[in-house]
């Protein structure tokens, strides 16, 4: 039994802990593979000023995605704009959760599919979509239907968007300044004096070896922060409704759909409140479960059974 | 660096943090009293919405009720052929207006705009109660509670409810599961 104001406090510490882990990680990764590009090229350098370039240029390539991330997603997964008419219960739930959250109501939208799923976009509260396909509105109840609601806005309190989005700039820069090393070992001919310096061999030595296995780490904990921001997005859905067993009632409903999402694609699946991308399941066990960028089901549910 | 110059970091770090945690208790204050505006507004809605839904399902369900009653006093008469006759027309006017009747549809949509209009007023209660909560730890936990010690705040009560009254104690009859009769 667990209290939901300690689940929701501990998740957010366990999810702080692993956005410092990450940021040291990418400081430490991209100082050592510039150092290594800068011994290959022969010239003194703390590394810092070829990661600032790097950082630049990720920085402006996701900021775009960042700024109309709401319009990209939504012009991909083909939604229309809810109707109090013929969407009562969905419409009337986001007012009533957002009332709770003191959130101002997100924009709506509906996704013609009917395999059950849900996601929230938009870079702050203000800009916030939450977007819901006909499958999942058409075999929910209202409790079930609030608990996933909950579970979206929570993501749009919690700014998932735009903490993801930062995260995908700084692992953008590692890829990047990996690449740039790998790419010039591998075609560039070299400064004039490669072996006359021992200590540039060190620093090429361990530039390409962070080059190529920290784009890997970067996205593994990339992908670690997504999980527990699902977590942390259960939790603060229990605790505008109380009511854990909506939410664990449609997870379950969801859990038992099989069908794949069609609208959408490895960019967007850590939106979804499940993975949308359901025969992707193949590979089993702990090594998969790395790569994935939700939780299991049956470990979401056995949280949420914990707090009820 | 000297230590002039450390020190009047440090003075500005902590200036901008009483600052910040000054700032964030009082717009905390002001959106409970907001908060609690919201819940009167929700409530305001509810009393001017339940009268009209009501009257509105009634007169609905009023012109279905009489047609079913006269079926099902034809139904008991022993030539009814008469009653039937004087039903008919009736009947028909309803299937040309009307070709259905709706009566469950009113009916449900009428307990949809219920549910909803009581989670309404629910969910404007729990902002309240989730905001004072936020407040109140505030105050009591360190280093917060110095800023607000400093500056006077007061814990807020939120939802009032009285401290020692009945809800407190579960009687004999409700340990019982209660029963629906139809």
């Amino acid at each position: 039994m667990i209290n939901v104001y300690e689940s929701v406090d501990s998740n957010k510490r366990k999810s702080w802990i692993i956005i410092a882990g990450f940021v040291i990680f990418v400081l430490v990764a991209s100082v050592l593979i510039a150092k290594g590009l800068a011994a290959y090229y022969g010239y003194q350098s703390s590394g810092f000023e070829l990661t600032g370039l790097a950082l630049i240029i990720s920085g402006v390539m996701s900021f775009i995605s960042y700024y109309a991330s709401d319009s990209i997603i939504l012009g991909i997964s083909g939604a229309r704009p809810a109707d109090k008419r013929r969407d009562y219960l969905f419409f009337t739930v986001a007012e009533n959760l957002s009332l709770a959250a003191g959130l101002p109501i997100p924009k709506l939208y509906v996704i013609e599919d009917t395999a059950m799923n849900a996601f929230a976009t938009g870079r702050d509260p203000a800009h916030a979509s939450v977007c819901a396909t006909t499958g999942l509105l058409a075999k929910l109840n209202r409790t079930e239907l609030e608990g996933v609601i909950g579970h979206e806005l929570s993501h749009v309190a919690n700014y998932d968007t735009r903490l993801m989005s930062v995260v995908t700039i700084l692992v953008g820069l590692i890829t990047l300044l990996g690449d740039w090393l790998i790419r010039s070992t591998f075609w560039g001919r070299g400064s004039r004096d490669n072996d006359s310096k021992d200590g540039n061999a060190i620093f090429l030595a361990i530039g390409l070896i962070m080059a190529i296995l920290s784009p890997i780490i970067a996205q593994i904990i990339q992908l670690a922060i997504s999980r527990r921001r699902e977590f942390l997005a259960d939790a603060s859905s229990v605790k505008l409704t109380r009511q854990p067993s909506g939410l664990i009632s449609a997870l379950k409903k969801m859990g038992i759909d099989k069908e794949p999402l069609e609208a959408a694609n490895k960019a967007t699946a850590h939106l979804y409140i499940v993975n949308p991308l359901k025969n992707r399941h193949d590979a089993v066990g702990w090594f998969s479960g790395l790569f994935n960028t939700h939780p299991p089901l049956s470990d979401r549910i056995k949280v949420l059974e914990q707090m009820s | 660096m000297s230590l002039p110059l450390i020190l009047i970091i440090i003075v500005a770090v902590v200036a901008f943090y009483v600052m910040g945690v000054y700032n964030s208790l009082v717009s905390l204050r002001t959106r409970i009293q907001a908060s609690i505006q919201e819940i009167g507004n929700q409530l305001k809605r509810q009393a001017e919405l339940i009268p009209n839904l009501e009257t509105s399902a009634k007169a609905y369900l009023s012109h279905e009720k009489d047609i079913l009653k006269m079926l099902s006093e034809a139904r008991k008469m022993k030539d009814p052929s008469a009653k039937i006759a004087e039903l008919l027309p009736k009947l028909q006017v309803v299937v040309e207006s009307n070709p259905e009747l709706k009566g469950a549809d009113v009916i449900t949509r009428l307990m949809d705009e219920l549910r909803d209009t009581s989670d309404k007023v629910m969910y404007s209660r729990r902002l309240l109660i989730d905001i004072t909560a936020d407040y109140n730890i505030k105050l009591v936990t360190f280093p917060t509670s110095v800023v607000a010690n400093t500056f006077g705040f007061k814990s807020e009560k939120g939802l009032e409810m009285p401290e020692n009254s009945d809800f407190l104690k579960v009687t004999e009859q409700e340990i019982k599961t209660p029963k629906v009769n139809l």
